[in-house]
Formats: C-alpha cells, structure tokens, sequence
C-alpha cells in the first residue's frame, strides 16, 4: 500500500506577492479518499497540482513512499476540470492513449478501452468522437483514462465543478464505486460542500491568503456508501446535516459576511 | 455617423452568412437579403458593367475586350491552344508547379513552426529567418534564384515555395503555442514521453492552424506563379498572360486571369472540404 506525502509545501506564483500555497503538508494512502475544499482562491488546485508533479513547489517536498516525485506521473493520474479530453481521438482512442503510452499493443489497447468505458458506464459509446458528447460523458472519459494508466492515485481538480446538478450526483456515486474495491487514494478538489462529505473519508480545508490547510477531519460517510449503505439513505441521516452545516462554518470563517 | 456605427456597416458587409451575430438587430423582421445572395448581385452587377462599357464603345477592345470575346477565346485555346499548348496544358503545368512547391513547403514548413512554437531554441534561429523572408516580395529574389539554381523548373518551383514557407511555419508555430495546458499536462501525467506529446497530442491540436495555414500558402503560391513564370517558362498560365500581353492579346490575358482566379478558388473549396473532413472538432471544442 502506498502513501501520497506533501510535506510543508509552499507554492509561489512567479509575480504574486503572496504564496498560493505556504506550509501546507496532506497525505494519501490507498483506499482514501481525500478531498480538499474551501472558497475560491485558497490553493485547492495549485496543491493538487504539485501532487500532480505539474506545478514545483517552492519549498517542501512531494514523496511517493518517501521517494521524491520527479514530475509528473502515470503512478499519480490527473482527471481535469476542462477534462483535458483529445478531441481529434473518439471516446475509446483517449482511453487507448494512455495505454498506448504504458507500451500496451493495439489489440489489447481496443479491448481494455472498452473495459474501461464499461466501468464509467459508457458500454458501446467508444467510437463516439467525444466533441459530441455531454460534459457528463466526457468527464467519465477522463475518468476512464486516468484509470487506464493504472495509477496508485487518482488526481481530481473539480471533476464534477461544470456539471449540472442531477448528472453531478450520479458522478459522485461512480467516484464512490471506482473508489470502493480500496485500491486507489483518492485526492479530490471539489467547491460542493455537500460532495465533500459525501466523497470524503477525510476533508481538508482550506483557506486563502495565503493559501493553508485550515482543518483536516476524518468523515465517515464515504465508507458507509462503501459498505453497502444507498446513498439516499446517508444523506437524510442527522448526522449529515449536522456535519454539513459544520463544514460550512469552518470553509467560511473569517470572511466579512 | 459615430465610428462605432461606421465600423458596424463595414462588418455586415463583410461578413459571412453563418457569422455570429456580434450586434443582433433589434430592427422589424423585414426580409433580409443574404450576404450570399447580395455576393451574387454583385459579380452580375460587374459582368454587366462590363458588357455595357465594352458595347457601347466606350473602352476599346485592346483595352477590355468584351466578356463574349475573352468567353469565345476560353474556347479556342481550349481547344486549339495559345502558344503551342492549350489551356488544360498551360493550366497542368502551373498546377503542378504550385502543387509541388506546396508539398515542398509544408515538408519544411511544418516542421520549422514546430520548432519555433515548441522551443527556445527553435524559435531563436528561425524567426529572423522567417520575418526576413517573408515580407520579400518574389520578384525581388528571382533573380536570385536564377542565378545560384538557373532557369529550370525546379527554380520556378522554388521561388513559389519560398513564398509559402513563411505562412505555413507560422501558422503551424501559433497552432503549437495555443495548444491547451491541461492536455499536455494530461498527456504528462500519463508518462507520454517529448516525442508521444508532439505526435498525439501538439500536432493534432495545431493541425486546424495548420490547414489555414496551407490555405493562406496557396494563396501566395498563385500569387507568385507569375513571376515564377517570367523565366524560360513554355508553359503556364503565367507564361499564357505574359505573351499574351506582349502581343497585346488582351482577351487571353483577361481570361488568363479568370482562369487563374477560378483554380484558386477550387482549391481554397477543396481544402476547406478537407477541414470538414480532418478537423470537424475544430470550433466545436
């Protein structure tokens, strides 16, 4: 089992007085599922980022098993916001991608890719060019790609950030399947409050100016969903909306109402 | 009038019928003219401007034949020939010469555009190179050419391709720097090596830019292919106009130059055709 460290990370923007991020270390194992949330402009996405290898911290340092990364890497793969998608290949050709880079042949870069499109619920839809596709199919595209590179850990900045509201739930609840088997550490940013708490096995806040990890704490309802729990049922349970409007709190504390 | 409501004027003139409406008119729903309807009015409004002066006698015929003369002339070097070869002659041969500094531009062309948009280095040694040649007008390094390649007809080539070059690197150079953070990151952080992000993920990308580019560089190639063929040339349609014009044939440069215009213009169709087909994401994504 592997552990995602960041320890004391600090992250300046080249011509930002500030730091984006300052002191801030988190760490992954597998089978957790780690999010970070807060208001916009706290870091989120630039500590996602050094996880990723794609942005270098100022100080501190980025370890996979206490070994430092070097850039980033398919052990650690990223699902984009803008899902990053390669429009001149169809839905099945992005995932191949990733396995074509991992030295995988053609013959079984067609059949895993459709494997893989049948785990984010896209059976049949491979030579869909994915310019046609919804914002909700394409995300799960991404998904299916970062998936096919294997990782230890599974990078989301925002994943479901410009999806509609009925298509962001069920997304939530295919994170929660793919993460389940226990296999990967997950590191998510999502804005959602509500998504956060659902997803998480531990939240991580964080807030701006500049950019910190303001509270860490472990929630347990990800691993209810997890053990067989339905999702609706979590979620009228007290202690959600209790928790949620604690979470609430602490993301927008110390900000002039 | 503000400049403002001047500028809109010229806008709708110019622009294409499918063209985002930038300033909807909030005007009654009168029926509208399309801009490709008006574009026909146009052409019928000069062909008969241009009967009327040439039949009423207004312009000598050495001067502007009329247009049943020069349609007349189509025939008869289609047929028979002007010079010692006919149109379709005349018309293979420029073709091939455009067509071929095509391929030879965009064999170097793409591959300079890459290393300027892709590298330091790339962009420290050719851009010089490039923003020296590209506002050099042909007829100023004919010569030239002539002298360090001689008269053939791998020179004509070359005059045309050094004239494509430039489109063709640059275009190709902004494709490369436009191409999306996150899907190079993508591409990086599922361990594609320098050579998997250039081939899948930057050249795909720039490749729209790309075809622009070859659609601007045909432009200047058919531009060029008159002075190319001022030297030595026995065929072409450049050559046709030429001797045309230097036996005072006016209707065959006329038609010289239609003819020229028109082949322009099917290749410009052919390669947005081939946009459609090889980059229907483009826009959309």
């Amino acid at each position: 089992m592997s552990t995602l460290t960041l320890s004391n990370i600090a992250v300046r923007y080249s011509g930002q007085p500030r730091p984006a991020v300052e002191g801030a270390s988190l760490s992954v194992g597998q089978g957790e599922f780690v999010v970070l949330t807060g208001r916009s402009g706290c870091g989120k996405s630039t500590l996602l980022n050094a996880a990723a290898g794609l942005v270098v911290p100022e100080h501190g340092e980025v370890s996979v098993d206490g070994r430092p990364i070097e850039g980033p890497g398919a052990d650690r793969a990223v699902v984009f916001q803008s899902d990053a998608l390669f429009p001149w290949f169809s839905a099945r050709d992005n995932v191949a991608f990733a396995l074509r880079v991992r030295g995988i042949g053609e013959r079984q870069r067609h059949a895993l890719a459709n494997e893989l499109l049948r785990r984010v619920r896209l059976d049949g839809l491979g030579d869909k060019p994915v310019w046609e596709m919804s914002g909700g199919m394409r995300q799960r595209v991404g998904l299916a790609r970062a998936l096919a590179a294997e990782p230890d850990f599974l990078l989301m900045d925002e994943p479901l950030g410009a999806l509609d509201a009925l298509t962001r739930e069920r997304m939530q609840t295919l994170l929660l399947d793919i993460w389940a088997p226990g296999n990967l550490g997950v590191l998510m940013v999502t804005h959602g409050i509500e998504e956060a708490l659902l997803l998480g096995t531990r939240v991580v806040v964080m807030a701006p100016d500049p950019g910190r990890i303001a509270l860490s704490f472990e929630a347990g309802f990800s691993r209810r969903y997890a053990a067989g729990e339905p999702v609706r049922s979590i979620k009228a349970d007290p202690a959600f909306t209790t928790a949620r409007a604690e979470l609430a709190d602490a993301i927008f504390e110390g900000e002039p109402a | 009038m503000t400049l403002l409501q001047a500028e809109r004027g010229r806008r709708d003139l110019a622009e294409p019928e499918r063209a985002t409406v930038l300033w909807p008119r909030s005007d009654t729903p009168r029926r509208e003219l399309s801009s490709r309807t008006i574009s026909a009015i146009t052409i019928l409004a000069a062909l008969l401007a241009w009967t009327l002066v040439t039949r009423l006698g207004l312009v000598a015929p050495l001067f502007l034949p009329p247009p049943q003369d020069v349609l007349a002339k189509f025939w008869t070097v289609a047929s028979q020939g002007f010079i010692d070869a006919t149109l379709a002659q005349h018309l293979l041969a420029s073709l091939g010469r455009v067509l071929a500094a095509l391929v030879a531009a965009t064999l170097v062309g793409i591959p300079i555009g890459l290393a300027i948009g892709a590298s330091r280095v790339g962009r420290g040694i050719f851009d010089p190179v490039l923003e020296f040649l590209r506002p050099i007008p042909p007829l100023a390094y004919l010569p030239l050419i002539i002298i360090w390649f001689g008269i053939g007809e791998s020179a004509k080539v070359l005059v045309i391709a050094i004239a494509m070059v430039a489109p063709i690197a640059l275009s190709t150079a902004s494709g490369v720097r436009n191409v999306q953070q996150d899907r190079l990151s993508a591409a990086r952080s599922l361990g594609a090596t320098r050579r998997q992000v250039i081939r899948f993920v930057v050249l795909p990308s720039a490749l729209p830019s790309i075809l622009t580019g070859l659609r601007i560089a045909l432009g200047a190639g058919w531009t060029t292919l008159v002075a190319a063929e001022l030297v030595a040339a026995t065929r072409g349609l450049g050559f046709m106009i030429q001797s045309a014009a230097q036996f005072l044939v006016t209707d065959v440069v006329v038609m010289g130059i239609l003819v020229i215009a028109a082949v322009a213009f099917v290749l410009e169709l052919g390669l947005r055709f081939v946009e459609r087909r090889l980059v229907p994401w483009a826009g959309r994504d």
